[in-house]
């Protein structure tokens, strides 16, 4: 019987954790730091994280935990504080941390990522002894997939957390929260926009849709009209609405690889050799500032 | 304070070109600086330039760290020298991470390692991890702000649902994020200074780590069959057209 280890700090994103261990592995441990049972593993290590302490800190112990347990499969989210826990995890384990962004074969374990900016997917076996994952939300498998529950046993594991690293204040992110992965609808603006007061138009657009919106790199990271958190890309947000509509947007592969999971692409350019007409299952040659207005009276 | 600021010099996407059968040709691609690592650089610079000290910047890589216009390239973007280690670029986290652990060491005396967001050709955002955990230091990740307090440094972590505000002791290694500054652009008076500054090449460690996986490819993402409809028209006729369609989804 195979068996997958997940780390886990958040109940919502550990059960998510344990739908892409069930892909993998008939039973299903987690290691919880300071999250407490999680109900959908077969069993729990419950660690209790003292205040002002990060997760992280418990790095090493629960590398150590692993190997004593002889644990060969190991995955964390692919978020800020999964990324930091499995890289050290996998450090004092002696492998490096393997990005799972999809999963070709479950044995031998076959995973792939993107490479150079989307341009490239690379294909991957795992040959290590131990494999630590970093997985993509809803990797591998779709992640409508229904919760399988676990025996949901549960073990008290008293760890010791490394000093050093003090957390002074969790302060709640400014502005406002965006879910750009859950969204159905997406509407995605770039550079064809000129100034950050049209964007209005792609609003009212979004609004009669009930979409979501969202940014190529350069709004977000070179003019900063939008936030991070809509910016959609290679080093954005990944995300597979029903219906992605592209505005202004040419088409780089960087871009273009965060949409890919989308059902239906409607872009809007008015190049006609533009690079996203040919991601596009509807294309619309035009320019934006007519077409836009025009789109909201005819929806 | 001596800072060392990684970086890792990729084949610029742009330029690789993609065959029929998916397989991509690199040959053409330039080398280049990944544009993430230029808010390590810059990070480390603003820093020294408060508190006084030394930066220097590390790399691990192949050929491509030889050329002359992608050293001087990167010194001239506030770095006070250049340290270079021979190794496979294509290295997994581990094995980059070990090499670079033997340089910081080899340095000497390193207060803080600064590493951006993630690489241009891998970005698993994955070095510094390991590399903190080799180095047996303090490490984060995603520091979207940080500040010199005495023995410490004060960052602001950006979660994906919060900040978290973390003191963290010296020495320690810190990866940031791509909105923690905007990397300068060269003057001509830097690009002239930075053809003086000193470069130094070290000696790989013996003994590198087994690699974690083993490729089985690397090729162009397979094309999803979309319809590729195209229209044209007068803004409301294409807008009717477009209308219908979502209207129909």
């Amino acid at each position: 019987m195979t068996e997958a280890w997940i780390l886990v700090y958040d109940q919502e994103a550990g059960t998510a954790l344990t739908r892409s261990a069930r892909a993998l592995a008939d039973r299903v441990v987690a290691v919880s730091l300071g999250a407490g049972a999680l109900a959908t593993a077969d069993l729990t290590l419950t660690v209790d994280v003292a205040p002002g302490t990060l997760v992280e800190a418990y790095a090493r112990p629960v590398a150590a935990l692993l190997a004593e347990r002889g644990a060969t499969l190991v995955l964390a989210g692919a978020d800020v504080r999964g990324r930091l826990l499995a890289g050290q995890v996998a450090a004092h384990l002696g492998v490096s941390p393997v990005d799972v962004a999809g999963v070709v074969q479950a044995s031998p374990l076959v995973v792939t990522h993107p490479a150079y900016g989307g341009v490239a997917v690379v294909t991957e076996e795992v040959t290590a002894p131990v494999a630590v994952l970093v997985v993509a939300a809803g990797a591998p498998g779709p992640a409508a997939t229904p919760p399988v529950s676990g025996s949901s046993a549960v073990e008290a594991s008293a760890l010791e957390p490394e000093p050093g690293l003090v957390l002074v204040e969790t302060r709640a992110k400014s502005g406002e929260q965006v879910n750009l992965a859950s969204a159905t609808r997406v509407v995605g603006v770039g550079r064809g926009f000129g100034a950050e007061a049209d964007l209005d138009l792609a609003r009212a657009v979004a609004a009669k849709l009930g979409a979501e919106l969202a940014c190529s790199r350069p709004i977000a990271e070179g003019v900063g009209w939008m936030p991070a958190e809509r910016y959609v890309g290679v080093s954005g947000a990944t995300i597979a609405p029903d219906l992605y509509l592209a505005v202004g947007i040419s088409g780089q592969v960087q871009h273009l690889v965060g949409v890919r999971g989308a059902k239906v692409v409607v872009a809007i350019n008015k190049d006609k050799n533009a690079p996203i007409f040919a991601h596009a299952d509807l294309g619309v040659v035009g320019d934006l500032y007519e077409v836009l207005p025009a789109l909201v009276a005819a929806l | 304070m001596r800072i060392v600021a990684c970086i890792k010099a990729a084949p610029e996407d742009q330029d690789i070109h993609v065959a029929p059968d998916r397989t991509l040709d690199l040959s053409r691609a330039a080398w280049k600086v990944g544009a993430y690592d230029l808010n390590a650089v810059e990070a480390g610079r603003r820093l020294v330039d408060e508190v006084g000290g030394e930066l220097v910047g590390l790399s691990m890589g192949g050929e491509a760290l030889a050329a002359t216009k992608l050293r001087k390239d990167v010194l001239s973007r506030g770095l006070d020298r250049l340290v270079v280690v021979a190794g496979d670029p294509a290295g997994d986290a581990l094995q980059t991470a070990t090499a670079l652990a033997a340089a910081v060491n080899e340095i000497g005396d390193v207060d803080l390692v600064l590493l951006g967001a993630g690489s241009a050709d891998r970005y698993a955002q994955q070095v510094g991890t390991v590399l903190g955990a080799l180095l047996g230091r303090p490490t984060l990740n995603a520091v979207d702000h940080l500040e010199v307090q005495r023995d410490h440094v004060r960052v602001e972590r950006l979660l994906e649902d919060g900040v978290q505000v973390v003191d963290v002791p010296l020495p320690a290694v810190l990866a940031v994020t791509s909105g923690i500054n905007t990397p300068r652009i060269a003057g001509m008076k830097d690009i002239l200074a930075a053809g003086k500054k000193p470069v130094l090449e070290v000696t790989p460690p013996v003994g590198a780590p087994a690699a974690t996986t083993r490729t089985v490819s690397v090729l162009a993402p397979e094309q999803k069959d979309r319809g590729r409809v195209l229209v044209e028209g007068t803004a409301t006729e294409v807008a009717q057209q477009l209308a219908q369609f979502l209207k129909a989804l």
